[in-house]
């Protein structure tokens, strides 16, 4: 009878807990998913002293690589660059604020990281929030940023195909260039070469898909013959049978679209089979500085890229390279990213220029300033159109290896360099 | 009426109910006087709990390890990521609980007269299976990897995720006092024997793989709401097959309330050490899991067990040693 008691019990309270959910309200003053918070007056606290800037990224897991080489150096960098001049002004406090980090590990984990980031939000009441690392882990947080009303200015991660999802997510801004501004500028390279075809390989994830899918119709457009397409998972181990299959159909371009591990793999294959076609391209990693630690000027000399900007692109570009190498250069983790470096670097420049321009750390009024004006960035002059970066403010699409300098080859003014087609022989083992 | 005099004669009967339902009312009350991070925390506990009873319910009754738990989580995962713009979300949890049954029914029918390690390795290429499925046909109709999920408030999923974690309860201590649960009971501790005094072995398996993969997929689907975007690497994570086997192991998984204590000490533990000590998370974690895996091969309610027992010996012995 006992337990037949206690069974009543329960169901008791379900019954009375099925009652209240339907009757569950919304958290805490949150705005509910897919409205765009009040952009109201932000509470000002006079006791406060510092600007807390925080939320999720991969410290531990599959991901570490990302907060360990790409973002992370650059977001502490700037961090103590801010607070070294003693902080950002911010009006409406009438005083200089240092940066506070308040970063938590989502150990690569996409549960974690939305908890971690609301965590941030709701408990820490951070003021600006991080990018988490990964296309899919900045989409999953574009939902909660613009839910709770917070600036989310991404970093490593984005994809063109998303342009329209990412549009009903105001407070999500993106940094980084992706296919619909580089594809077009490598297939501009290739038929500028007289390339008649090539052979694509693409890792099956989000990059791979929406590079290849807009590579292979735009080569199709520009009278290039694409003798293969073959995708391959993220832990390829063995990538000799598909260099055997390019080599067999002849193709002048290989490209290979996909990240440093599968790339470098293909790389090393390639060597060892001799397979030198007269375009060798790499995705994601081809313009890491850690290709050229691994396998030598030689070897990577001709080898193109997806970036791409050097420090010939500018004085800015310059000075913000020997700043990130004076303070790196004894760190072996860090590489130096000729695509991202400088584009993650100017977003976290616009953000804080819209908190000082606004004087506020009101995140709807700093959302507003960030969509409708222009900055002075790394990039020199910077500006968002539906939220991502306008293609004028990059440096370049595609870079090629040519003595040690990513230079920049896109067929615009913007360009460091011309192409080396062919590509020099692979090195004498 | 029986009861209540029956409750009037021996008061005592009443603590454990009474117990019970102060403590369901203190955490189902929670939303409305906790911090909003303290529901979302509890959110993610009561999913790990649902996962580990449910694991709990086929895997520690019958003692044929499955990993298969990511694999109905995920099928979850895209029930609401398909479904979630048109559906409420109690009923894409009960959809994400439907699909989840029917494949692993089916896959049961074919699975489960495998045996040992090689069922367990089936299961984990179950997972990978439904991953990779999934990957080409996003990939090839979708033209993308991931997709957006319709989002509801942690408080709106608090709530759904509390009634289905008490079903599993429920459905947990049922199933044990059940035939059913005694037909498990008898696979695990001899298979053969068990169909010689007329079990259907199989059948009695197929059932319960399926009934315990219900309830995998119905959180699937309301966590699904929470991530607001998922690919089939995130859907089918195969940390979601081998985290409720170690909370199992964790709690102990001979008690119905073995699994439900080691999702919560691990998961408070997890978010103790990443929050506080994000850099040495994963070695102190690991270490935790190896001292506990060595001192406590019954799990935390094992070691209770263990305690209580001691104490009931050492007061029989003093009795036995009065004059």
């Amino acid at each position: 009878m006992k337990k037949k008691s206690v069974l009543a019990l329960i169901l008791a309270v379900l019954a009375v807990f099925m009652l209240l959910s339907a009757c569950a309200k919304s958290e805490t003053g949150a705005p509910q998913d897919g409205q765009t918070p009040d952009a109201g007056e932000s509470k000002i606290d006079p006791n406060k002293e510092t600007i807390v800037f925080g939320g999720s990224r991969s410290i531990s897991g599959v991901y570490a690589f990302f907060e360990q080489s790409a973002y992370g150096p650059i977001y502490k960098m700037w961090v103590d660059e801010v607070n070294a001049d003693g902080g950002l002004y911010v009006e409406e406090y009438g005083k200089k604020m240092p940066i506070e980090l308040k970063v938590y590990d989502d150990t690569s984990d996409l549960s974690t990281m939305t908890r971690m980031l609301e965590k941030a939000i709701v408990e820490d009441n951070v003021d600006f929030i991080l990018p988490p690392v990964s296309t899919a882990f900045l989409y999953a947080a574009a939902p909660i940023a613009n839910k709770y009303g917070k600036v989310l200015m991404g970093a490593e991660g984005g994809s063109a195909t998303l342009k329209e999802s990412i549009a009903q997510y105001p407070y999500f801004f993106s940094s980084l260039n992706f296919s619909d501004t580089q594809v077009p500028a490598l297939v501009d390279i290739l038929k500028e070469e007289d390339i008649k075809s090539a052979y694509i390989v693409f890792i099956e994830d989000l990059h791979g898909t929406e590079y290849s899918g807009a590579a292979i119709p735009a080569l199709a457009n520009a009278g290039i013959d694409v003798k293969g397409v073959k995708s391959v998972p993220a832990d390829i181990q063995d990538m000799t049978s598909i260099i055997n299959d390019a080599i067999s159909t002849g193709a002048d371009a290989f490209l290979c679209m996909t990240y440093p591990d599968q790339g470098y793999l293909a790389l090393n294959q390639s060597i060892s089979m001799n397979y030198n076609p007269k375009i060798w391209f790499m995705g994601s990693g081809g313009g890491f500085s850690s290709i050229v630690d691994i396998f030598g000027n030689d070897v990577v000399e001709g080898i193109m890229s997806w970036g791409a900007w050097n420090t010939k692109s500018s004085e800015a570009c310059k000075d913000y390279f020997d700043r990130f190498y004076a303070r790196y250069k004894d760190d072996p983790n860090v590489s130096y990213d000729y695509w991202g470096l400088v584009h993650y670097y100017a977003g976290l420049q616009c953000v804080q220029e819209a908190i000082e321009k606004t004087g506020t750390l009101d995140n709807a009024k700093v959302r507003d300033y960030l969509a409708n004006n222009h900055f002075t960035t790394v990039l020199g002059d910077t500006w968002f159109e539906n939220n991502m970066i306008a293609p004028e403010c990059f440096m370049g699409n595609v870079g090629q290896w040519q003595n040690g300098i990513f230079e920049v080859i896109d067929r615009s003014s913007k360009a460091t360099s011309d192409p080396i087609v062919p590509k020099p022989e692979w090195p004498a083992a | 009426m029986k009861l209540i005099n029956e409750y009037k004669a021996n008061p005592k009967k009443l603590i454990l109910p009474v117990l019970v339902a102060a403590l369901l009312v203190l955490l189902g009350l929670s939303p409305n006087f906790t911090k909003p991070y303290a529901t979302i925390m509890l959110g993610t506990i009561m999913m790990y709990i649902i996962l580990s009873l449910s694991w709990n319910m086929f895997s520690g009754a019958t003692g044929y390890v499955s990993l298969a738990t990511a694999a109905f989580f995920g099928v979850g995962v895209y029930v609401s990521a398909f479904f979630g713009s048109s559906l409420s979300l109690p009923l894409l949890m009960l959809m994400g609980g439907i699909f989840s049954f029917v494949i692993a029914f089916l896959v049961g029918a074919v699975t489960l007269r495998l045996r040992g390690v090689y069922f367990t390795i089936f299961t984990l290429g179950i997972v990978k299976l439904l991953e990779q499925l999934m990957l080409y046909l996003e990939i090839t109709f979708n033209k993308t990897r991931g997709r957006f999920v319709v989002s509801y408030t942690f408080t709106e999923v608090f709530y759904w995720l509390f009634i289905l974690m008490i079903l599993v309860i429920l459905l947990s201590v049922f199933i044990k006092r059940t035939r059913f649960g005694l037909a498990l009971k008898c696979i695990a501790e001899g298979e053969d024997a068990a169909m010689h005094i007329g079990i259907g072995s199989t059948m009695v398996k197929i059932l319960a793989f399926a009934i315990s993969s219900f309830a995998m997929g119905a959180a699937g689907a309301a966590m699904a709401t929470r991530w607001t975007y998922i690919d089939p690497y995130i859907a089918f994570s195969t940390n979601l097959s081998f985290l409720p086997v170690l909370m199992v192991i964790f709690g102990g998984g001979r008690h119905v309330f073995g699994p439900l204590i080691g999702a919560v000490v691990f998961a408070y533990i997890q978010e103790l050490l990443i929050t506080d000590f994000p850099y040495v998370y994963m070695l102190a974690f690991g270490v935790i899991m190896i001292v506990s895996i060595i001192f406590m091969p019954n799990g935390i309610v094992g070691v209770i067990e263990n305690i209580v027992g001691r104490i009931k010996k050492a007061k029989g012995g003093r009795k036995n040693a009065d004059p």
